[in-house]
Parts: structure tokens; sequence; C-alpha cells
């Protein structure tokens, strides 16, 4: 945690002048560890000749303090301060395009290294993998409570001033507009199409199953706690459902 | 219209500004200084790593031998058009009896993508199922956020396909009747790792198999795998034939831009059409094959490779990077350089974000205008859809109304006609594409109503 008194570099990267690390060296270890021990890791990295192709078309190289091929190399060096370093704000620059992938004469995927380091950020509970996704709960309030991420009364003038001054160029209230596709799963203004309760209940199993809402938990107990009431409430509707079939 | 492939008219692969002018090489010097961007990019490094990528079909084949796997064929009913991939291997493209995956971001903000190609589908009669079952992919908020895993990822996974692989048993058919169609790029770029990475560990079928099993969603107590992951965008290109003979408007007047999705051609490369009758195959064939067969002048140019700065996590958290990339990499190029009439893609994020994010432009003093859509979205235009009822251009930022008048089509009546529908909806009097009841095949709601319903 930042202490008064010590700068933001001297919070991630250490004291120049002190001897104290800023990071014990356990720690390190166990991040890159759980880096390292993702099934992923050995397919997405190969190896590195420093060529650099992967940076020269990498979208987010252009706007950010980020370049794949320093991501390659950290891991590929195992410089654990460096990669530590690295997952407080560089790697949430990546784009998740996958050119450099697509470019790399090895065959490695920083892009796909970059997941994850963002999973193991969020697992460790990193103050920049906090600060990164608040802006996400709703959209990961809705992505897990229905299996859909994106709904059409997310999208308004509001939430996307810079987008014009029209979401539809016909003006017509949105429930009278999403009627008027004529797809019958669309006709709704708070999912993107209608997800069947069955279908939430199913994916929520998957989410208790594979450790996701613990990594929710971890980064924001808040919205854990909300998804939890709301999905009780789900798997008791299906649960009464269940029980009116067998009568 | 013209050719983009003849090297006579100048018009092929055009990508240069006015600016350019030629360097007078002779035939050896031009190819010495062009051979490196031949093989790197025109042809992409992927292609010199041939030998050491395996078809991950051959491990899921021994897999289905050796016990541990059932595969979900693509068989004869499903009337499959056979194409080749990258490496010149066969993929076989599923033209009917299609399971919908459908788009969260198409469905939630450019709803006349999924319409548009269901009502393709219609007017060729090609069988399908739109159905309430399904969660998107997830990939959208793992590859923004990194909340969930390679686990989770797998799981839902197969438990999309299942429902794909079971839906038809609601109508009294057999399973496997539907086969997947995924409509998201991310999805298909994701789907198709996830089925790498289960093919390739025993560990992580172990695990997925256990979640599956509580779920109730495997086959004879085994993972059920796809023989292939399809994306719509194969199955528009494989029907394009069809499609244009269904034509209705000329569009030998318009120039197009392609913009190939990133997860779509990036993601798991060996699996992604290319067609030497399209460009010479330097480039995916999908969308630019639909638009060549529709007559327009497919327009190269040289950012065509960039992606369009969705980002996953910058589209909703860090816009100044998604518009700036969107707009200084690709829809200005794309005005300047080609001088589009129009960007033509097949992904939802990058649908979304090269439309949404022009209007910004004027901020600077440099505004520009360009109209995108889908490639699916334009063919039903000029096949005759409706722009409003099917096509639905008005939730579209970009000036699509400027292609429509290129295109003769009379875009103020037609919006007329839709605002007067409108009233219609609002009475409960609707169309629809297909019948509504089709749409639940279990749990709350569910009523049979068999195969003629």
């Amino acid at each position: 945690m930042e202490t008064a008194g010590t700068t933001r570099v001297q919070q991630f990267i250490g004291d120049p002048v002190g001897e104290a690390p800023p990071v014990e060296r356990a720690k390190l270890e166990e991040i890159f560890q759980d880096i390292q021990s993702d099934l992923r890791f050995d397919h997405e990295l190969n190896g590195c000749l420093n060529c650099g192709i992967c940076t020269a078309t990498c979208p987010s190289a252009h706007y950010y303090d980020y370049s794949p091929r320093e991501i390659v190399q950290l891991l590929w060096t195992e410089n654990l301060e460096g990669i530590y370093d690295a997952m407080q704000e560089k790697i949430w620059a990546c784009a998740q395009c996958y050119t450099c992938a697509a470019r790399c004469p090895f065959g490695n995927s920083p892009g796909g290294l970059v997941m994850l380091m963002r999973e193991v950020a969020i697992k460790h509970g990193m103050e920049s993998a906090k600060n990164v996704l608040r802006p996400f709960s709703r959209v990961m309030l809705k992505l897990i409570s229905t299996g859909n991420q994106l709904s059409p009364d997310m999208i308004s003038k509001d939430a996307f001033p810079d987008w014009g001054p029209n979401i539809s160029k016909v003006d017509a209230p949105l429930a009278i507009l999403r009627k008027a596709i004529p797809v019958p799963t669309l006709h709704t203004t708070k999912t993107a199409w209608e997800v069947n309760l069955k279908t939430s209940v199913e994916l929520y199993t998957i989410w208790e199953e594979t450790g996701v809402l613990d990594s929710l938990k971890t980064i924001d107990p808040n919205l854990f706690d909300v998804i939890g009431d709301i999905m009780d409430e789900k798997r008791d509707d299906y649960a009464d459902w269940l029980e009116d079939q067998e009568e | 219209m013209a050719n983009p492939t003849d090297k006579t008219t100048g018009e092929h692969l055009t990508g240069h500004g006015p600016e350019w002018k030629a360097a007078g090489l002779g035939a050896k010097d031009a190819q010495v200084a062009t051979a490196w961007v031949e093989q790197i990019i025109d042809k992409r490094s992927m292609q010199t790593n041939k030998d050491r990528v395996e078809d991950v079909r051959d491990a899921m084949w021994q897999l289905e031998k050796d016990g541990e796997i059932v595969v979900h064929r693509v068989g004869d009913e499903h009337k499959p058009a056979h194409v080749k991939t990258l490496y010149g291997w066969d993929k076989k493209i599923p033209t009917t009896r299609l399971w919908h995956h459908k788009s969260c971001g198409q469905c939630g903000n450019i709803p006349g993508y999924p319409t548009s190609l269901l009502w393709l589908m219609n007017e060729m009669n090609v069988e399908y199922l739109d159905e309430t079952d399904q969660t998107s992919c997830t990939a959208w908020n793992y590859h923004g956020s990194g909340i969930g895993n390679v686990e989770s990822l797998a799981a839902v996974f197969l438990r999309n396909f299942h429902q794909a692989y079971v839906a038809a048993k609601a109508q009294g058919l057999p399973e496997g009747y539907y086969y997947p169609l995924v409509h998201c790029g991310t999805s298909f770029g994701n789907y198709k790792e996830m089925r790498s990475y289960l093919i390739h560990s025993a560990k992580l079928r172990e695990r997925v198999r256990q979640i599956l099993g509580k779920l109730g969603r495997l086959v004879d107590g085994k993972l059920l795998i796809p023989e292939e992951v399809v994306h719509y965008s194969e199955w528009v290109h494989v029907m394009r034939g069809e499609i244009a003979k269904r034509q209705v408007i000329d569009a030998s007047g318009i120039r197009a831009t392609i913009h190939p999705a990133c997860h779509v051609y990036k993601m798991i490369p060996e699996d992604v059409i290319y067609d030497d009758d399209v460009l010479d195959g330097n480039r995916v064939a999908v969308s630019t094959g639909i638009m060549q067969s529709l007559g327009t002048q497919v327009i190269d140019y040289s950012t065509w490779y960039d992606c369009c700065g969705f980002g996953f996590r910058h589209i909703i958290s860090e816009r100044e990077f998604t518009r700036s990339f969107a707009i200084d990499r690709k829809i200005r190029v794309a005005v300047e350089e080609a001088r589009a009439d129009v960007m033509i893609g097949h992904d939802t994020g990058c649908i979304t974000t090269l439309d949404k994010n022009q209007w910004i432009s004027k901020a600077d003093g440099r505004p520009v205008s360009l109209p995108v859509m889908a490639d699916c979205q334009f063919a039903a235009l000029v096949c005759g859809a409706h722009p409003y009822k099917i096509v639905q251009t008005h939730w579209h930022a970009s000036a699509t109304e400027g292609l429509m008048e290129k295109l003769g089509i009379d875009w103020q009546a037609k919006k007329t006609e839709f605002e007067e529908y409108l009233k219609e909806v609002a009475a409960g009097r609707g169309e629809t594409l297909y019948d509504p009841r089709r749409m639940i095949t279990s749990g709350p709601g569910f009523k049979r109503i068999g195969q003629s319903g």
C-alpha cells in the first residue's frame, strides 16, 4: 500500500537509494509462478530475439508507454520486478487485437500473455486492477447475471456523449424501436436478447465452479454481493418453476 | 465494375494517395523491394510458420476414437460448402439447419446486423433456429477486464454448443439437427482458442467435464466438441453467388473498403478462409468476396491490417484511444487514401467503433465521415431489404444515408414508411421473420409446437 512520504515510483519499483525491496521476493515469485503455471503460458511464449515487429504494429504502442516486446522480454528473462511493475499499468494498455501474435516469427502471443498477467493482477487484488475495472461494474453486473455484456438501455447520450446527438436516427421510445426489430428474441431493452431463466442459472454455476466469482469478490466485494442477491432470486424462481412442473 | 485485381487499370489494391509516384523499378528490383512486404504483410508471417502449426482437428478425431469426446459433425444434411483456409486446408461450412449463436454487441447496439442475416436466410429458404437458451461467449468482458479464465471460457463455449446440439428436440427433431453459426468475431476467435486448449489439455477437459456434468450438458458422459467453428461471414462468403442472384440494386458505383476483424483472422489464423479468386488470396476472403460478387469496387488501403481501436476495455473506459485510433488509422485513411463510399466489416466491436467514433472528429476541426456497416447488411440492402425495417440503419451513427443515395435508394421515403410502421408496432401488429413460439426451447415459457409449427 502507498504510505505517506512514498512516491508512486518508490511504491512500485522501489527506492533507488534505499535497500529494502518494495515487494518481497517471495511475493514476486508467487506472482510469476501464477502466470507461468497457466496451461497457456508455454503456448504463448516460445522465445524472443527482440526484433520488435510486435511493437511496430501494435496499436497501443502508438498511444501508450506500452510495448509487447517488453512484455515478452520480461517474461522470457523472468525479470520479476519488471513483471510486477508492468502489471501496475502497462498491461492494461493492450487493445487485445493480437496483431502482435499474427506477426511474431516465434509464434509468441504477447496479447495472450497480457491476459494471463491481467488475470493474476486480479487474483492478487492489485490496486491497478481495481482502478482500471471500476468503470466495468455495470458491464460485469449485466454479464454475470444475464449472460449478456451489453444491453440497449446502456447506450445513452449521457453514457456516450462523444458518439453524436442520436442513439437512433428515428425518434421513438426505445421499447417501441426494439419491438420494431423483426427478430423476436431482440424485443428487449435490459438485455441484448431475451435470455432464458434456465440459461442464466446455468451460467452462474459456471462462474461459481471456475472461481470467477472469487476474482470478482477480490476486486469489487460490493458488486459481488449485489450479483449474489440477484442470482439467489433467479435460482429460487427457477427452483419454483421446476417444482411446478413436478406437480 | 472495376476489377480490383486487374493490374492494368491502376485501380488494383489502390491504397495509395494522390501523392504516390511509381518508383520505376525494373521487374527484378521491384521483386526484391517488395518480397519482404509480400511475405510479411500480404501473405502474412503466419505462412512461414506452416510447418510448425498442427491441424487441431487431427487430434480431435483421435480423441473421439479414444472415447474421450463426441464430435458434433457438419453432416450432409447441413449441405456443407467446402473452402480452403490459410494453409490450403479444407473447412466445411454448413449452409442450412443453422443455430444462430447471437452476439451481445450486435443485438444490443447494431440490431440490423443479425436481422439482415436472418432476412437473407429467409430469402433463400435456409432453415434455422434463433432461441433464448444461449449466453454470450463472455470473451468481450474477459479481454477487457481479465475477469474470467480459461475454464470459464471453455465451459461457456461447450455449454452453448451443447445447446445448439440438443435444441431441435424441442421441435421433435433429432440431436445434431442444427449446427451452430457464430455471429460475433470475438466469439469465433475465442471458441477456436478454447477448442484448441480443450483438445490439448486433459486437465482442462476433466475440469470442464465436471462442470458440464453438473449442468447436464454431456453427451454419453463426454464433452461435445464441434467439428468446425463457423462464423456467419463464412456462411455469407460461401453463399455469395446465391445472394448475388437476388441483387436488385446496382452497386458497381460503390467504392468499398474492408475492415478485417482481428479476432476473426489473427486468432487461430490457420482456420481462416483465403481464396485465390479474392484479391489474389492476399487478404482474408470473407466480406471482400461478397462485396466483389455484388459488383462493388473493393479498394485496398494501407492500414487494412490495423485493428479498429475497440480495445475491449478502451471502448468503455478509455475512449480517447479508441476514437483517435479509429479516426486516424482507419476512417481518415479510407476516406482520403481510398476515397471510399463505405467501410464494410464482419465483427461486432469493429462496426460499433468505426461507426460511432466519427462525429467526435468535428472536435479538432477535421471532420471525417464514412458509412460503416456489416457485409450482410450491405448485401441485404442491395437485395431489396427495407433500410429501416430490416437493415435498421437508424441505429448507425455514420452517414448511411449518403450511401443509400448513391445506391439510388430514397431513404427519406423509406424512413417515413418506417415511422408509420412504428404505429403498427405500438398497436401490437409488428412483423417478425419467424414464428416467435420457436424461440423458447425449454424452461419457463416453453410450449412444444412441433416441426410444422
